[in-house]
């Protein structure tokens, strides 16, 4: 018992700090807010885990949903406007 | 027993402790606006997570709750300032574009 509880605590802190890791260091904008997203859903396993089962629902709904959906709407914003500076600049390459 | 305490706490700890400092480069190296946000969150998550280890007190007895209290209302308040920050980000990128 003591055993499996301390594999099981180790694979969900490495997990949660490579999944941070991978999280601040993706360039794309889109890739790093469903990656944080998965982060947030991770931590509230791991409140769980520590007896706070209350944190855990707030931080699946509200640290993970709500501003994992706000996030990505401005990744969205930021991506399109990127590629319309793109397409901007390419009609003034263009002769 | 008390080994075991001991060890989660240092374990679940020493992880938020890690977070926040990865935060916080992450937030002091890379440029962007959203980039920026999501370190604030992770150091936010770190912070979180000292003081809910901080609370734990085993496998089987009740954890304290005034850390827990603590941590509820930083959530609600990490994602106001959150939906803030990219509220004020977004009339930024509108005040830049008709140059």
């Amino acid at each position: 018992m003591t055993v499996l509880l301390t594999l099981f605590d180790l694979l969900l802190t490495l997990t949660l700090l490579g999944l941070a890791v991978v999280t601040l260091t993706s360039h794309e904008p889109r890739r790093a807010v469903i990656l944080f997203i998965a982060f947030g859903l991770l931590l509230a396993l791991v409140w769980a885990r520590l007896r706070a089962p209350d944190l855990a629902l707030a931080e699946a709904a509200i640290g993970a949903g709500l501003s994992g959906a706000l996030m990505l709407a401005a990744a969205r914003r930021a991506s399109g406007r990127k590629t319309s500076a793109a397409q901007s600049r390419d009609a003034e390459d263009a002769p | 027993m008390t080994d075991q305490l001991l060890y989660a706490q240092l374990l679940y700890g020493g992880s938020g402790i890690i977070l926040v400092l990865l935060g916080l480069w992450s937030f002091l190296v890379h440029a962007p606006l959203l980039r920026k946000l999501i370190a604030i969150n992770v150091m936010g998550a770190g912070v979180f997570l000292i003081l809910v280890a901080i609370a734990y007190r085993g496998i089987d007895t009740p954890p304290d709750p005034i850390p827990h209290a603590l941590v509820l209302t930083g959530i609600v308040v990490a994602v106001s300032a959150t939906a803030l920050a990219l509220a004020f980000g977004k009339r930024l990128d509108q005040d830049a574009e008709p140059e």
